[in-house]
């Protein structure tokens, strides 16, 4: 299975974000996506979300040689700011998750199961999301979009809240499920990316490009990267 | 203090020229026929600057002659007592209520937020000069209605002209009490959350200004002319206070904090306006539910906002109730009151279609699910499926339709057993239209308001209302409730087009919603 991406561009009025974006990414694999602040990270996931439309170009599912259109739950996406149903508890809102996710849970875990995993303590699981830390409610944002366990999973920014033991284990956990998955992991801490992500990509200029990670020591790699993203400035 | 006045008057003015050019950008037409370079453009800017000084000289006038043609002039026609004491009589106790309920100065604007908090302007000179700008417009707005209604009521001409600096010398009094009171007990309040004793001030006021007409009591002018001295000595004294306060800086401080602000602008919350809607959360461990799936999701929504759902409408319906007993009582003492109301009811249906739609709460609740709800939800993808947006979108009509009922019914019910106390009507189908139309109006305004957010979801990200669409619509549905006043219909002909209209919306409406909100009901970003 694959994700591909063919010439997609988008702008806002003048600005063009993303001018021309051709990318396949493969199941199996973490892609640590890198670049500037307002580079269009961000947008790129709120387009493959439709969550904004796009100006020209198509992305779909590549299966067995046949293309097929990105449905709404091939995807889960994480963003960086914590967004929760605040009038919820912990518990709740996981439950709503399994409901209406019931069809497509392999193996369904009880939801104490669920919070042991993400080490969400007894004593909040029945408080309400709205008086949950940051950092909790991202991982309760996580932890719903890997519940239904979509085959596309975009991760902006994730980890950056949790504590180092959690993050720690969200990259555990992220190593265990890859090979089911396609993961696109936005971040901005190059010693993450480098040490979780399989192949590194660098939105620059609205244009997304592979660094080839082969060959090169970390160090090197670094500053390879640093140079591409500084490129012409 | 006049540079401050400047300044700040430029600083609202340049406030509002942005918001002008950004509704125009943001108009469904207009967006595509406008190049994006014009948006940069000096012709814009000017364009949008006559639009705003154009607003700001109606706004001097516009709410005053809606206010004197609605509250008094209107009214007059309902008392056989004689019209210009009923005039001053309502005037004069109106403008007491009004008084407590406005003071211009303590009112938690943002501009007054921006200025003072953010950035630092001096608190005093802004205020004072903000202040008296606001009581020199409301005697130039004033003026030519108070003239204009004055005479066609057969007002003493005095009295025309001297009725603007009554309402000044009541403003000036209420807000020298609230510095007053400031002073001795260092606090002030937010005047648009009235205490209970503000409110039962009002309810009495109303109560007098429209009560005592009805069996025949009025000021006249010679009590008016003795209350207008005393006020205006006051008000004289109270400006002198007002003038030499010196504490204004800590006083807003105290009034300017971010709930009162963006409470106040419903439209352009962010982060603070949503932490008004948290507010409305509670979380009591006896709401559960049963359920599964988008019921289960939707069941405990509904049973954790109960006080902005059904503890509101509980309310509303208590005080319709009372005023269906006072109406009762009403038509069983006074026989000319019995026939006054068999007669008005026969042919003020229209007048309901705004009744109704001030008492429905779906805009307010739709508002509160995307502020709690929706504004996080939607950022699954999973819940923009289908499948789970018309699943909720069913539980919410049911439960909008089935909240707006309560008041509905015992509106409908009280309508129809008003008209047979006051003595009936010749076609008794007339009962059966008046109850069922009154319905389908509450079942009209929820469904109107559920369609219409989830084809437009106006809000974006950052809690903002982005469409103008929205807007207008909403704007729309305001000028055809309010148009409704003024017609008058007779029950029968004017209730079978109400439903008739109510069904054929509600189905079509509920038709569109189904095959497109899958793709219009998603965050604009
Ligand atoms: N709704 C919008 N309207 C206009 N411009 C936008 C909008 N959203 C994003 N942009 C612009 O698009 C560009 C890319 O923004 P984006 O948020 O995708 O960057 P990012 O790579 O995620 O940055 P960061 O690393 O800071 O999160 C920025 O210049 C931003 O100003
Ligand atoms: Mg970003």
């Amino acid at each position: 299975m694959k994700l591909v991406i063919k010439n997609l561009k988008k702008s806002f009025d003048k600005k063009q974000v993303l001018k021309d974006i051709n990318f396949e990414f493969e199941k199996g694999k973490i892609y640590g996506l890198l670049g500037r602040n307002g580079a269009g990270k961000t947008t790129l996931f709120n387009c493959l979300n439709e969550d904004l439309e796009i100006d020209s170009g198509k992305f779909f599912i590549e299966e067995d040689g046949k293309q097929r259109k990105m449905e709404a739950d091939d995807i889960g996406y994480v963003l960086s700011t914590p967004n929760v149903p605040e009038f919820l508890t912990g518990r709740e809102f996981l439950k709503f998750f399994i409901d209406i996710n019931k069809k497509r849970i392999k193996k369904e875990k009880t939801i104490d199961e669920y919070f042991d995993f993400m080490k969400i303590e007894n004593e909040d699981r029945d408080r309400l999301l709205k008086d949950y830390s940051h950092g909790m409610k991202n991982k309760m944002q996580m932890l719903v979009n890997i519940i239904a366990s979509p085959n596309v999973l975009l991760l902006d920014e994730p980890l950056t809240s949790f504590d180092v033991v959690v993050a720690e284990e969200m990259k555990q956990m992220l190593k265990e499920i890859k090979k089911d998955h396609i993961i696109i992991f936005s971040t901005h801490i190059m010693e993450l990316a480098l040490d979780l992500c399989d192949d590194i990509v660098i939105l620059n200029k609205g244009l997304l490009e592979e660094i080839d990670k082969n060959n090169l020591d970390n160090e090197h790699l670094k500053n390879k990267i640093i140079d591409a993203l500084k490129e012409e400035e | 203090m006049l540079k401050t006045f400047i300044t700040s008057f430029k600083l609202q003015n340049t406030y509002r020229v942005n918001s002008i050019i950004y509704s125009i950008k943001q108009l469904p037409v207009v967006k595509r026929i406008l190049p994006n370079s014009l948006y940069k453009s000096r012709g814009l800017k000017i364009f949008a600057n006559i639009i705003s000084a154009l607003w700001e000289l109606t706004s001097v006038f516009i709410g005053k002659i809606i206010y004197i043609a609605s509250m008094i002039f209107m009214a007059l026609s309902l008392y056989n007592t004689n019209s210009s004491d009923t005039f001053i009589h309502l005037f004069v106790f109106l403008t007491l209520a009004g008084g407590v309920l406005n003071t211009y100065m303590l009112n938690p604007t943002k501009d007054k937020y921006y200025a003072i908090i953010l950035m630092n302007i001096n608190a005093r000179e802004y205020g004072l000069s903000n202040y008296y700008y606001q009581l020199l417009k409301l005697i130039v707005g004033f003026l030519p209605f108070t003239i204009m209604f004055g005479m066609i009521a057969n007002v003493p001409l005095w009295v025309q002209l001297i009725l603007p600096f009554f309402i000044l010398s009541v403003k000036l009094i209420v807000m020298n009490y609230c510095i007053y009171n400031f002073k001795k007990t260092n606090k002030a309040s937010n005047e648009n959350l009235p205490n209970k004793f503000v409110w039962s001030f009002i309810g009495i006021c109303l109560l007098l200004g429209y009560g005592l007409p009805a069996i025949g009591i009025t000021i006249n002018s010679t009590i008016f002319l003795f209350i207008c001295i005393i006020s205006i000595i006051l008000g004289i004294y109270s400006l002198i206070k007002i003038h030499s306060f010196k504490d204004y800086k800590k006083m807003y401080k105290k009034i300017l904090t971010e709930s009162n602000v963006y409470m106040q602008e419903k439209n352009t919350g962010t982060q603070a306006m949503k932490n008004v809607s948290l507010n409305q959360i509670e979380l009591d461990k006896r709401y559960t539910s049963n359920k599964f799936g988008f019921a289960y999701f939707h069941e405990l929504f509904v049973k954790r906002h109960r006080k902005i759902l059904t503890t509101a409408v509980k309310k509303q319906s208590l005080v319709i109730l009372a005023l269906i007993v006072a109406m009762i009582i009403g038509i069983n003492v006074n026989s000319e009151f019995k026939a006054k109301t068999n007669e008005v009811l026969l042919v003020y249906l229209p007048y309901f279609v705004f009744i109704m739609y001030i008492i429905n709460r779906s805009s307010s609740v739709t508002q509160a699910m995307f502020m709690n709800c929706d504004h996080s939800m939607l950022t699954y993808r999973i819940y923009r499926t289908p499948k789970v947006i018309l699943g909720i979108f069913k539980e919410r009509l049911k439960t909008l339709i089935v909240i707006n009922l309560l008041p509905a019914f015992l509106i409908g019910g009280g309508l129809a057993l008003l008209l047979y106390l006051s003595g009936g009507t010749d076609n008794p189908l007339n009962y059966v239209i008046l109850f069922v139309s009154i319905i389908s109006m509450s079942i009209f305004f929820s469904v109107h308001y559920l369609v219409m957010y989830y084809l437009l979801q106006p809000y974006n990200v950052s809690t903002e209302i982005k469409s103008s669409t929205y807007k207008v619509v909403q704007g729309l549905t305001y000028l055809v409730s309010w148009y409704m006043i003024q017609i008058r219909m007779p029950i029968f002909s004017f209730g079978i087009a109400t439903i008739i209209f109510c069904i054929a919306y509600s189905l079509i409406s509920l038709f569109i919603a189904y095959k497109f909100a899958p793709k219009t009901f998603k965050l604009r970003i």
